[in-house]
């Protein structure tokens, strides 16, 4: 009997709003935008082109929803058949009318008093399968809502949120599977990456991110360090189905600045990871930076694309990463293929044939206080690039700035911060900028590049009709081409924007919408 | 039955319910200066005077200025804003209260110089043209009610002496010519890629789009000179003392 009424259950969730198979062609699928970045492979493209070079000027606000919260909006939407699923920081879900803005429900997470998240209590968004919508939440739960009226179908407990563990990433669907990260890497945490089945909450498995002594990897680490390693992957991931391989980034070890308490090179942190999606192991890693020192986390957008490589066809990742160097990974090996800088930065001659940094003299922190480029927040960091298949470009937001870079005194304690100094992420007088740059994603060579006076902290969206959205701390979201770079349209949202855009059909016509400030803005062409 | 659980607790409690900190020593002090600067000095700076958090060394608290509401914030964070509650012992947040306590001017003895004749050197070198005091005075520079609370005697010294020593932002000054030939000053407000935001050197909030400008500038020295060779030792000690003693009644003002 019960076999039978999990195998019904099983066909109500499959016949739901979203399938596995329209997941594995959200990419083709224009009208509807349905995972974090819009596709496994992590374009955050649209084949959408109703909105061109020639009538962006005409864009339109459209509406406008307002959140009740002073806290940083970090949402991507998702869009189903003119739904849009969003969060609202710390950890609630909302569903809105993708035409008015006007809410059908809200899920409001009630929370303990005491939460610590390093930078913000936020949320990044949701997954969907079937007619249930997940949603990560900052004391380290994972909840599955009915997508029509917000009820919690279960509630699993990740992680304990008072050892520093809490979660804002959004979680990712593959197969029948809601895959979750963990943030918690500037209190100390040992990592992990989750899968869960999307019908129970039941976990299927846990890869760890920092092995224990005996496991493959565990030679990198000397005594307890590796208990509280760090390692967390805070940024959703991709997924290959051709291979199976779900890849992801893992984030800085702990404690960030002071690396005398963990010597070696400390796996898994700062590495791309690629897990057999049935089982959650290992198939291949690349470590960006062995042993960092500067909380530059690999935590960025796996981007895949099938392309050539020296004349051969070939399974490619692009990974712009947070110390200032553009990669190109072999996909089926993570083996190395090439690295340039994309940013100032001063700390790696180059990279080798591994791929691996040839570390300049002095540049760890010291208590006096070193002085390197790229500053604490990376050359870039969590917001979204984007890969367009028309011009065959890669799209990043980039900041071009220093940090003093302290190292000081650190001791463990569960749920506090673990971070080994204080750095100055700013210089007074000396804040650098950032911009949008279009690379080549075959020699890391600029194309052009849209300049900033700030440094922005939003993701970009690229589409076939020519355009490359993008937002900045200053709150003006724009649409610059995506050939020339050359601004065509901005809007004042009077709000910083740390947020990534996406772009579906309402009625059969292109929508724009970003979080700024404490709210989603909707974009349309005037009619 | 919640009320009566309360009563026997408030009696316990000092006259007009004020909590104590019980962890003043200078080693309770040194000991939270320690957790201080591995917690909280990401947000609120090395030496507590500001980051992305508050200052905390100036003596004003906007969450409640008691050791009990002090207690509180650090204990249970603050709803609505970037602050989150530390996972510790009561006695070590006491000493983080403690060690916030030490910061500033607060508790320091007075600098040398007579306050009264400070305030007649203000008057009679031409201070009080671009600086006010309780509402009288010049507004091109910064007002200095309340700076003894906010700076200490040395930094007030070296502010006089070395004008260009540290000026903040807000006293940069923004040069340009705008489209129609006309040259702008003012203090820098804000600037984004497409405007710039200034305050006029008549005292009007001007705003500007970048495109068209010419000879676009900003000068981060001080506008104020050096009085440096103009005061006496005493009356540079004068004024030193007067500048210090302007702050607010008592410690821990609202």
């Amino acid at each position: 009997m019960r076999t039978i009424a999990i195998a019904l259950l099983l066909a109500a969730a499959a016949a739901g709003q979203v399938t596995k198979e329209q997941l594995l062609d959200a990419g083709n699928d224009g009208a509807n935008w349905l995972t974090y970045s819009g596709s496994y492979r992590s374009w955050r493209y649209s084949r959408l082109d109703q909105i061109t070079r020639e009538n962006a000027g005409k864009l339109k606000l459209e509406w406008v929803y307002q959140m009740p919260t002073t806290l940083m909006v970090e949402t991507t939407p998702l869009v189903v058949n003119g739904v849009m699923y969003a969060t609202e920081p710390p950890s609630n879900v909302v569903a809105l009318d993708a035409r008015t803005g006007r809410r059908y429900w809200r899920y409001q997470r009630e929370l303990p008093k005491r939460i610590n998240v390093c930078c913000g209590q936020v949320n990044r968004g949701v997954a969907i399968l079937g007619n249930r919508v997940f949603v990560g939440t900052v004391d380290a739960h994972l909840v599955a809502l009915d997508a029509r009226t917000g009820a919690v179908l279960w509630d699993v407990p990740v992680a304990d949120h008072t050892a520093g563990y809490s979660i804002t990433v959004a979680p990712l669907i593959v197969k029948d599977m809601v895959i979750c990260g963990i943030s918690g890497g500037e209190y100390g945490i040992r990592g992990f990456l989750d899968a869960y089945d999307a019908a129970t909450g039941k976990r299927r498995w846990r890869f760890w991110t920092i092995p224990e002594p005996g496991q493959p990897g565990s030679e990198t680490w000397k005594g307890d360090a590796w208990k509280t390693g760090g390692g967390p992957t805070w940024v959703t991931g991709s997924y290959d189905p051709e291979q199976n391989l779900i890849i992801w980034g893992v984030g800085n070890p702990s404690p960030d600045w002071n690396g005398d308490v963990r010597p070696g090179n400390n796996l898994y942190t700062d590495s791309a990871i690629a897990l057999d999606a049935d089982t959650g192991k290992l198939k291949w890693h690349f470590q960006f930076i062995p042993h960092d020192t500067h909380d530059w986390d690999a935590v960025q957008i796996p981007v895949l694309v099938d392309g050539e490589w020296q004349g051969q066809p070939r399974k490619l990742i692009y990974w712009a990463h947070r110390g200032g160097f553009y990669y190109v990974l072999d996909r089926e090996t993570g083996k190395f293929l090439f690295g340039t800088p994309f940013a100032k930065q001063t700390w790696a001659k180059g990279l080798n044939a591994e791929g691996h940094p040839e570390l300049l003299p002095n540049i760890d922190p010291s208590p006096e206080g070193t002085y390197i480029w790229p500053g604490v927040q990376g050359a870039t960091n969590w917001y979204s690039p984007s890969y367009n298949p028309i011009t065959k470009f890669f799209y990043l937001s980039y900041w071009e700035n220093r940090s003093v870079y302290r190292k000081g005194e650190q001791e463990y304690s569960p749920g506090n911060r673990y971070i080994g100094s204080v750095p100055l992420i700013d210089l007074p007088g000396d804040l650098g900028h950032g911009g949008v740059r279009a690379l080549d994603p075959q020699t890391g060579k600029v194309m052009w590049d849209y300049k900033l006076e700030t440094k922005p902290w939003a993701g970009v969206l690229s589409t076939a009709g020519g355009l490359v959205f993008g937002g900045s701390d200053e709150g003006y979201l724009f649409a610059v081409d995506a050939a020339t770079g050359k601004e065509l349209w901005r809007a004042n949202l009077g709000g910083i924007i740390r947020a990534n855009p996406v772009t579906y059909l309402v009625d059969g016509r292109q929508r724009v919408t970003i979080a700024a400030g404490n709210a989603l803005f909707t974009f349309g062409l005037e009619q | 039955m919640r009320r009566l659980w309360l009563l026997p607790l408030a009696l316990w409690l000092p006259a007009v319910g004020e909590v104590q900190n019980p962890r003043t020593s200078a080693a309770d002090v040194a000991a939270g200066a320690k957790t201080f600067r591995s917690h909280c000095a990401p947000c609120h700076g090395y030496n507590g005077t500001g980051g992305l958090g508050p200052n905390l060394a100036a003596g004003r608290f906007y969450h409640g200025s008691t050791d009990e509401d002090l207690f509180n914030n650090i204990s249970n964070g603050i709803a609505g804003t970037e602050m989150p509650g530390l996972f510790y012992s009561a006695d070590r947040v006491w000493q983080i209260v403690a060690y916030i306590r030490s910061l500033g001017s607060a508790g320091q003895t007075a600098p040398p110089g007579d306050a009264k004749r400070g305030e007649e050197v203000f008057a009679s070198k031409g201070c009080s043209r671009c600086h006010q005091v309780d509402g009288q005075g010049g507004e091109l520079g910064p007002d200095l009610s309340q700076i003894g609370a906010s700076r200490s005697a040395a930094y007030l010294r070296e502010s006089i002496v070395k004008p260009d020593a540290e000026v903040s932002p807000r006293y940069w000054r923004v040069s340009f010519e705008d489209g129609q030939g006309r040259k702008v000053q003012g203090f820098l407000l804000n600037e984004d890629t497409y405007t710039v935001q200034l305050i006029g050197m008549n005292g009007a909030l001007e705003s500007y789009d970048r495109a068209g400008l010419k000879d676009f500038a900003i000068d981060k020295r001080s506008a104020m000179p050096s009085y440096g060779g103009v005061l006496s030792s005493r009356e540079l000690d004068d004024l030193v003392a007067y500048l210090w003693s302007l702050r607010p009644a008592g410690r821990g003002s609202k």
